[in-house]
C-alpha cells in the first residue's frame, strides 16, 4: 500500500531527543513550520518512579521499545570476536529522548578538543598522532561554538560554577575550562559529604577540583522547582521536572509558538531523495500505517547508531549506497568513550545513597593538553569524576576487592559492612577515530520489520590503553589520598554499545573524509542536516550532550540565515 | 498454558501495575525447578546471623515473576540450568540439588561458578552469574517486584530507603538517617 501523503512542511525533524528537541526552538522562533517525528511517546512526571529495577535494570519497560528492537551488534575488530550484545539499548525513545533520563552532566569541550590534531603536531610532532587515527581538526572552533553553548545553558538551564569568565580565572570553578562569556545561569548543585571529602583530598594533592555542571536546577528556574536530590536520577526521569530534558524545556517552549507539531509514535524507516540528490521528506510507520511527510528540509536527529543506520537504509537512484554516502563516509570515524573506572573501598560510611550522579567532584588536571604528554604514549587525557547516588542493587553488586567470596554468608557479611563504603572514580578519556573502527549494517541480524541493525566494529588501541592506565593511576592516587584502603580497577577491554557514541556522520570541510560540512549539512544532499554526536570528530574527555546541543542550535541558526539557498 | 495470557498482558502494562506480582502464584517453573531455584538463592544469600536470606526475602518469587514477563526470554536458560544442577546432584550424590546438605550444594554451585563442565551442560558459569545477578535484584530491588520482603535487603546494607525530598543534612558523612521503609508505589501513591 502506498504511504499516506501528508501536507508539506518547512522542516521535518527526525527524533525529538537532546538534539532534535533543542533545534526546534530557534527554528520555530524564526517562523518556520516544523513537524517533529518521535518514535516514542510523552511522559508525565508521575511516570518517573524511584525504582532501580524499572529504570536501571530493565531500562524503562513502560516506554516504546523501538530502540530495544534495533540493538546494534558489536565485534572486536574486523575479524575479531563478537562483543556481548546487551538485552537493552542504552538509549530510549520518548519525547525528550534520552535527555529524559540522562545524568545531565553538561560540560563544554575545550579549545584543545576542536584542534587536537594540529595542537598535538605543533607541540609534540606528527609522530605523536596515534597510528591509524583518522583524526582531523574540527571545522568549528571553540570560539565559534561558545555563543551557542551559552544559548543552550540559558535555554535549558545549567547549574555550575564558572572558572574562566572572559579570561578571569576563578579557583572555585574549573580553572582549565575555556573562556566563557558569562557565569552559569544557576549556581552549582549543592555539595555533599563524600563530594567534599574527595574535593579536600584533591586539594591536598594540589589538583583543582570543582563541582561539575549539570542540566539540573540547583534553584528554581523557568518556573520549575529545584532538584529534590532523591537519588534515582541516573537513568531515571525526574518526578518534579528539575532535570532539564528537552521534554520540559525547549520542546514545550517551541510548541507554545504554534509552529511545532509533535508526532509521537512515528517510527521513521527512510528519508527519500529525488534524482537530483535533494531530500524530499521522511517515510514513517505509525500504528502499522505508512506515511510520507514531505519537507523542504530534513534534519536527522537520532542517536549516532540510528543516524548512520537510517542513512544506509535510505537508498535511491541518487544515492545507491545509502543517503549522503556517495563518498563512502557514512559510518566511518566511529568512536566511544571507554568504560574506565576505579573503585575505592573506605573504612567508613560514605553516605552516597541520595543526590544525583551529576552532583559530585570533578577535576581536569589530567585532561586534554593540561599537562606535558612527552613520553606518555597517548594524546589527550581524562576527566576524573566522583558522584553521589548509590542505588541499592548497584551498591550491593560491588567488587569484593579480593576480601570476600562473591556469595554465601561470607559475602553477606561483607556487603553488610561495605555496601555503603565504596565509590567509583570515573575517568573518561578523550578518544579518537581510527580507520578500522566504524559502523555499518549487520549482514545477518535484523529488526522485527526486517531491516538490518547497525553493527559496530571497534577495538582498544594501545594509545587508549596507555591513557586508561594513566588515568587509573591518578584515580587510585586520589582515592588513597581520601582514605581508601583497597582499590579495584575495571579491566581495560573494548566496549560495544555506549551512551557516548561519536562519529558515523562526521563534520568536516573535506567531502572526501566527512559526511557533513562545518554547519552540519550534508556535503551531498544540500537540504539534509544531521544533528547529534554522530557529527563529532573527537570525543573530548567529557559527556557529549551540551556540545551536541550547541551544535544543533548552530545548525538551526545556519538554516534560518541560509533558508533560501538550502531549502529552495 | 495458563501463564501465556498473563505474559502478553504484562508486556503492555507499567511495572507499577504489577505490585501484586509477588503475592500471586506464579506458574512458570515446574515444582521441581522451583525447589531447585529456592535452594540456589538460599545458598547465594543464606539466612544467618546477619538476617533473612534470599529465600526469606522472596528472591525466588522475584525471579519466577520476572520469568513470566520481563525475563521470559531467559526462561529456557533457567530450565536448562536448574536441570543441570539437579543432574549434577544426582550424579554425584544420588539426590536432587534441593535435597542435598548445604556443604554439598555449595560445592556444586562453586563448580558452576568456576565454569566446570557439568555433563553435557556447557553454560554453568553463565547460569550461575545470571541467577546471582537476579537474586541480587530481588534482594535489593523495590519490594513491589516480590523480593526484598520487609525491606530485608535494604536493612542488610543500610540503605535508608526511598524519599521524595532529601534534606542536605541527609547527604553528610555520618548522617543518622531514619529508615523510610516504603516501596516506590507507596511513596508515590500513599500507603495501602
Amino acid at each position: 500500500m502506498a504511504p499516506v501523503n501528508l501536507p508539506k512542511t518547512d522542516v521535518v525533524v527526525i527524533g525529538l531527543g537532546a538534539a532534535g528537541g533543542l533545534a526546534v526552538l530557534p527554528l520555530v522562533r524564526a517562523g518556520l513550520k516544523i513537524v517533529g517525528l518521535e518514535a516514542g511517546g510523552w511522559f508525565r512526571p508521575s511516570d518517573h518512579h524511584p525504582d532501580e529495577i524499572r529504570n536501571n535494570i530493565r531500562h524503562w519497560p513502560h516506554a516504546v521499545q523501538k530502540a530495544n528492537h534495533e540493538i546494534p551488534t558489536a565485534r572486536d575488530g574486523r575479524n575479531g570476536p563478537p562483543l556481548p550484545r546487551p538485552l537493552y539499548h542504552p538509549m530510549m525513545n520518548g519525547v525528550g529522548g534520552t535527555s529524559l533520563h540522562y545524568w545531565a552532566q553538561s560540560w563544554r569541550l575545550t579549545e584543545w578538543d576542536f584542534k587536537a590534531r594540529s595542537e598535538t603536531i605543533r607541540r609534540y610532532g606528527a609522530s605523536a598522532i596515534p597510528e591509524g587515527s583518522t583524526v582531523e581538526d574540527w571545522p568549528v572552533s571553540y570560539e565559534e561554538l561558545e555563543p551557542y553553548y551559552d544559548k543552550v545553558e540559558y535555554a535549558i538551564g545549567v547549574s555550575g560554577k564558572a572558572g574562566n569568565v572572559q579570561g578571569a580565572i576563578d579557583k572555585s570553578g574549573n580553572i582549565f575550562e575555556s573562556t566563557r562569556q558569562r557565569e552559569y545561569p544557576m549556581p552549582a548543585l549543592r555539595g555533599a559529604g563524600f563530594a567534599d571529602l574527595m574535593a579536600n583530598a584533591a586539594k591536598r594533592l594540589r589538583w583543582h577540583p570543582y563541582n561539575p555542571p549539570a542540566a539540573i536546577n540547583s534553584v528554581p528556574y523557568d518556573k520549575r522547582t529545584a532538584c529534590f536530590y532523591h537519588g534515582f536520577c541516573g537513568s531515571g526521569g525526574c518526578p518534579v521536572n528539575a532535570k532539564n530534558s528537552t521534554a520540559v524545556t525547549t520542546i514545550p517552549q517551541a510548541m507554545a509558538t504554534g509552529n511545532l507539531k509533535v508526532v509521537p509514535y512515528a517510527h521513521v524507516i527512510a528519508i527519500e531523495a529525488d534524482v537530483h540528490g535533494r531530500v524530499t521528506g521522511a517515510r514513517y510507520l505509525s500504528d502499522k500505517k505508512e506515511y510520507f511527510q514531505p519537507a523542504s528540509v530534513v534534519l536527522l536527529a537520532g542517536y549516532s547508531y540510528e543516524n548512520t543506520r537510517v542513512l544506509l537504509l535510505s537508498k535511491s537512484k541518487a544515492y545507491p549506497r545509502g543517503l549522503s554516502n556517495n563518498h563512502g563516509q557514512v559510518g566511518l570515524h566511529y568512536m566511544s568513550h571507554t568504560r574506565n573506572g576505579v573503585m575505592g573501598l573506605f573504612p567508613f560510611d560514605l553516605n552516597r545513597w541520595y543526590g544525583t550522579p551529576a552532583q559530585g567532584t570533578s577535576l581536569d588536571d589530567w585532561a586534554d593538553d593540561n599537562f606535558d604528554h612527552a613520553g606518555v604514549g597517548f594524546i589527550g587525557g581524562g576527566n576524573l569524576l566522583v558522584t553521589m547516588e548509590a542505588k541499592p542493587i548497584e551498591a550491593a553488586s560491588m567488587s569484593t576487592f579480593g576480601k570476600a567470596p562473591r556469595w554465601g554468608s561470607g559475602w553477606k557479611a561483607f556487603v553488610k559492612e561495605n555496601a555503603g563504603r565504596w565509590a567509583p572514580v570515573w575517568a573518561q578519556i578523550s578518544t579518537f577515530p581510527f580507520e578500522d573502527h566504524f559502523l555499518d549494517l549487520d549482514p545477518e541480524v535484523k529488526d522485527p520489520l526486517g531491516y538490518p541493525v547497525c553493527r559496530l566494529t571497534v577495538g582498544l588501541k594501545e594509545s587508549e590503553r596507555s591513557a586508561m592506565r594513566f588515568m587509573q593511576e591518578k584515580a587510585e592516587q586520589w582515592l588513597r589520598e581520601a582514605g581508601a584502603i583497597a582499590i579495584d580497577k575495571l579491566p581495560l577491554v573494548p566496549i560495544g554499545l555506549s551512551t557516548h557514541a561519536y562519529g558515523g556522520t562526521r563534520m568536516g570541510h573535506d567531502p572526501e573524509t566527512n559526511v557533513v560540512n562545518a554547519w552540519g549539512f550534508s556535503h551531498e544532499a544540500p537540504n539534509l542536516g544531521i544533528l547529534g554526536a554522530s557529527t563529532m570528530g573527537t570525543s573530548g574527555a567529557r559527556n557529549p550532550t551540551l556540545t551536541v546541543q550547541a551544535l544543533a542550535w548552530r545548525t538551526a541558526d545556519h538554516l534560518i540565515k541560509e533558508w533560501k539557498s538550502i531549502a529552495e | 498454558m495458563a501463564g501465556s495470557a498473563a505474559t502478553i498482558v504484562c508486556a503492555f502494562v507499567p511495572a507499577s501495575a504489577l505490585r501484586f506480582a509477588g503475592t500471586s502464584t506464579p506458574k512458570v517453573l515446574t515444582p521441581k525447578e522451583r525447589h531447585c531455584l529456592q535452594a540456589t538463592v538460599s545458598r547465594i544469600i543464606p539466612a544467618d546471623a546477619n538476617g533473612p536470606g534470599a529465600l526469606e526475602a522472596g528472591c525466588a518469587v522475584y525471579v519466577e515473576s520476572a520469568l513470566r514477563d520481563a525475563y521470559r526470554s531467559q526462561k529456557p536458560a533457567y530450565s536448562a540450568g536448574l536441570a543441570a544442577l539437579d543432574s549434577c546432584a544426582i550424579t554425584r550424590h544420588g539426590k536432587v540439588f534441593a535435597a542435598l546438605d548445604v556443604a554439598k550444594q555449595n560445592q556444586i554451585l562453586s563448580d558452576f561458578e568456576r565454569s566446570t563442565r557439568v555433563g553435557e551442560y556447557a553454560d554453568s558459569a553463565f547460569f550461575f552469574e545470571m541467577v546471582r545477578r537476579h537474586t541480587l535484584e530481588g534482594m535489593f530491588g523495590d519490594p513491589s517486584y516480590g523480593g526484598n520482603a520487609n525491606f530485608a535487603g535494604w536493612d542488610l546494607i543500610g540503605y535508608p530507603g526511598l524519599r521524595m525530598y532529601v534534606n542536605p543534612d541527609l547527604e553528610r558523612l555520618n548522617a543518622a538517617i531514619p529508615r523510610s521503609r516504603v516501596s516506590a508505589d507507596q511513596l508515590l501513591h500513599g500507603s495501602r
